[in-house]
């Protein structure tokens, strides 16, 4: 069936071009015929002069039309035409060398309409690659989930993909023209202007070529975890730039980019190492504590009973080891998390600070927060170990989303600034939750302190502040002033200071 | 006179501390380092009570449970664990185990289960006291309660339970909160007691 189609689609192919070569015989037969009846009106004003020139229009549109066959054809025929009217008006010198010129003309224009058709066909063959072309690379684009957004060296969009318009809730129309910083959060959103001016002076690429997980904003506002990668193209002395951009909070790609994530960054080993310990330590406390109390308890009676005596005294000394046993249980804890396992090196801060932000809000965890980080270029070089640090960032950021979760007003700020003095760097997570109630405030950071009711295991920000300290840092938390809650942490500067 | 306890634990300062609470409080106590030692010196116990451990090397607290519940005139079992969760509880029961105690524990539970186990011992004959107030109690329940308990007595976690009903994990501990006021369970292990009293009464 289809084989068929084809062929009668082919059939009409030919006879279509048949017609259209025969085109170029028709006009020309038709001009000649127009231009020697002419030629035959004008005599009386001509004299039995100028026989060819009528004909030459028959020549020019055949070769035009047709190229050098029809043109030639018809140039015969003419000048068949044009001696029939020589050998009729008299065959004078003038006459003859009008023939011959028209004979030349007659073959110049034949080779000059051939030339001409021949370039109109290989433009028009050109023209249909180049939209084949577009309409493939097109729907190329349209199909790729990963959005695409171009800008000119002056950050206005220059295109838009209809993924960019799902992504960000723009639609084309509004967001070509408009500075790209439309789709950032702050605080690129004031700064990408310099991002792009330093990049154009300095040539020196930040992003461009590596990629890296950024927070983009939709149109209503939230915020979410976004892989960027951008290249660069150069055209006759314009630069732009294109952008993709991954949604890392879209599940499916989540739960992939979240595994290569973490598993690059060690924080599963890690987590689950520390969980697991976690889970033992739990267990090997119950026992040490069950005695204890045991002891106390039996001692108790004995001390109440009418005759105390000296037996008390052995169970109150067996409650008391078991009590060193139990600090002792703990000391291991905190030995595996401060270990030697620890790397220390000059980190950026603010790099690792807003990996941290993202990879915190990976998943619906960020759903309705409006997130800010307000980085520091000045404060940026720090000595740590990134993983753990990031690790109580990381820690703090989700305590924060989940203190939030029920809270009508959610705002989560990260900021980085210099420590007065200059040699320490903070970094404080702003929440806008319930607060701390003053009852757990103060034994925030001690082991097996929860405020979550019946989840989790209270060892979190012990293990916070066991990073934290063994960074010779400090970890503490204060009210807002608005609501809600403020933990901040230090960390060690380095001299050097190198920006993002 | 008082009844004989043994206290079967692998941690010697649990087991020696546990003992000192209760021959302080005047029972006689045998200590045993893993339910094997005490098997085998007590190949056919017939005498009092036994506190046993569940997680020790070699036999398990509950399969000593699930051993002695087998024999005709088997001591009372009951279980103390570090680790206690819903699943563990459950299994104790079944096994037979009359009681199952969360580490550490208050001397008042732990020496009411003793008292209560030599209880029953004595009115082994009687039928288990309050099942028909225990089955009252459950005829309190909604539909919706009383398949959260099933779940539960059944060893599942709260969030297999939420996914079997089709609910958010955090409803289920609210209908499981409920159940246990309508119980008037004052302990996870004494609602499955009585979940699985109820199942065997009836």
């Amino acid at each position: 069936m289809q084989r068929l189609w084809r062929l009668t689609d082919a059939d009409d192919l030919a006879r279509h071009r048949e017609r259209f070569r025969a085109r170029p015989y028709i006009y020309g037969v038709a001009l000649t015929a127009v231009g020697f009846a002419a030629r035959l009106a004008l005599e009386p004003l001509l004299n039995d002069r100028v026989v060819f020139l009528p004909l030459v229009p028959a020549v020019l549109v055949a070769a035009a039309m047709g190229g050098l066959v029809p043109g030639l054809v018809i140039c015969l025929l003419s000048a068949g035409a044009g001696a029939m009217l020589v050998a009729h008006y008299g065959l004078i010198p003038a006459n003859v060398a009008d023939a011959l010129l028209f004979l030349f003309l007659g073959l110049v224009i034949s080779w000059g309409g051939e030339r001409i058709r021949r370039a109109q066909s290989e433009a028009a063959e050109t023209a249909r690659h180049l939209s084949e072309r577009q309409a493939h690379l097109q729907s190329i684009l349209d199909t790729v989930p990963d959005a695409m957004i171009v800008i000119d060296e002056t950050g206005a969009i220059q295109s838009f993909s209809a993924a960019a318009e799902r992504m960000f809730g723009w639609s084309r129309e509004e967001a070509v023209g408009r500075n790209v910083t439309l789709l950032m959060p702050s605080p690129d959103r004031e700064q990408h202007d310099s991002y792009l001016a330093r990049y154009l002076r300095t040539g020196e690429r930040r992003i461009i070529g590596v990629g890296r997980v950024v927070l983009g904003q939709r149109r209503t506002g939230d915020t979410f975890p976004a892989e960027l990668s951008v290249g660069e193209v150069n055209s006759e002395g314009y630069r732009f730039f294109t952008g993709f951009v991954r949604d890392l909070s879209e599940r499916e790609a989540t739960a992939h980019r979240l595994e290569t994530l973490q598993s690059e960054l060690l924080h599963i080993s890690r987590l689950s190492a520390m969980g697991e310990m976690a889970a033992a330590l739990a267990h090997e406390l119950n026992q040490p504590l069950s005695a204890i109390s045991n002891y106390l308890q039996g001692g108790l009676r004995l001390l109440q009973s009418e005759n105390p005596g000296s037996q008390a005294v052995a169970p109150m000394g067996k409650a008391n080891e078991q009590s060193l046993r139990a600090g002792q249980i703990i000391r291991r804890l905190r030995d595996f998390v401060a270990s030697g396992e620890s790397e220390r090196r000059e980190e950026s801060l603010n790099r690792l600070v807003e990996e941290a932000g993202a990879l915190a809000l990976v998943g619906a965890r960020g759903a309705g927060v409006s997130v800010k980080v307000a980085r520091d270029p000045a404060v940026d070089a720090v000595f740590v170990d990134k993983v753990q640090v990031q690790q109580v960032l990381l820690n703090l950021i989700r305590n924060a989303l989940e203190a939030m979760e029920a809270s009508e007003r959610k705002e989560l700020l990260v900021t980085v600034q210099a420590v007065a003095g200059g040699d320490m760097a903070e970094i404080s997570v702003v929440d806008t939750g319930p607060g701390v109630s003053p009852a757990v405030a103060d034994r925030l950071f001690q082991p097996f302190v929860s405020t979550k009711s019946g989840q989790g295991m209270g060892v979190g920000l012990s293990i916070c502040r066991t990073i934290i300290e063994a960074h010779g840092g400090r970890i503490w938390a204060e009210p807002n002033p608005s609501g809600g809650t403020i933990f901040r942490f230090t960390v060690p500067r380095t001299g050097e200071v190198a920006e993002v | 006179m008082a009844g004989l306890v043994h206290v079967i634990d692998d941690d010697d300062a649990v087991r020696e501390s546990l003992g000192f609470l209760l021959e302080t409080s005047g029972w006689q106590v045998k200590l045993w380092p893993s339910a094997q030692a005490f098997l085998d010196a007590e190949p056919d116990p017939r005498e009092g009570c036994v506190i046993t451990d569940v997680r020790m090397p070699g036999l398990s607290g509950i399969d000593l449970a699930a051993r002695l519940s087998r024999e005709a005139c088997a001591p009372p079992v009951i279980v103390i664990t570090g680790h206690a969760d819903v699943p563990l509880a459950v299994q104790a029961m079944k096994a037979g185990a009359v009681d199952f105690i969360e580490k550490p524990f208050e001397e008042t539970s732990i020496l009411s289960a003793v008292r209560a186990a030599f209880d029953r011992v004595a009115d082994s004959d009687a039928p288990s006291e309050g099942t028909g107030e225990v089955g009252q109690r459950i005829a309190g329940l909604s539909a919706r309660e009383r398949q959260v308990l099933e779940g539960l007595v059944a060893g599942k976690a709260n969030k297999i339970v939420a996914n079997d009903l089709g609910i958010s994990p955090r409803t289920v501990e609210v209908y499981r909160a409920n159940v246990m006021t309508k119980m008037r369970a004052s302990s996870l292990s004494e609602l499955v007691r009585m979940a699985i009293q109820a199942d065997r009464g009836g």
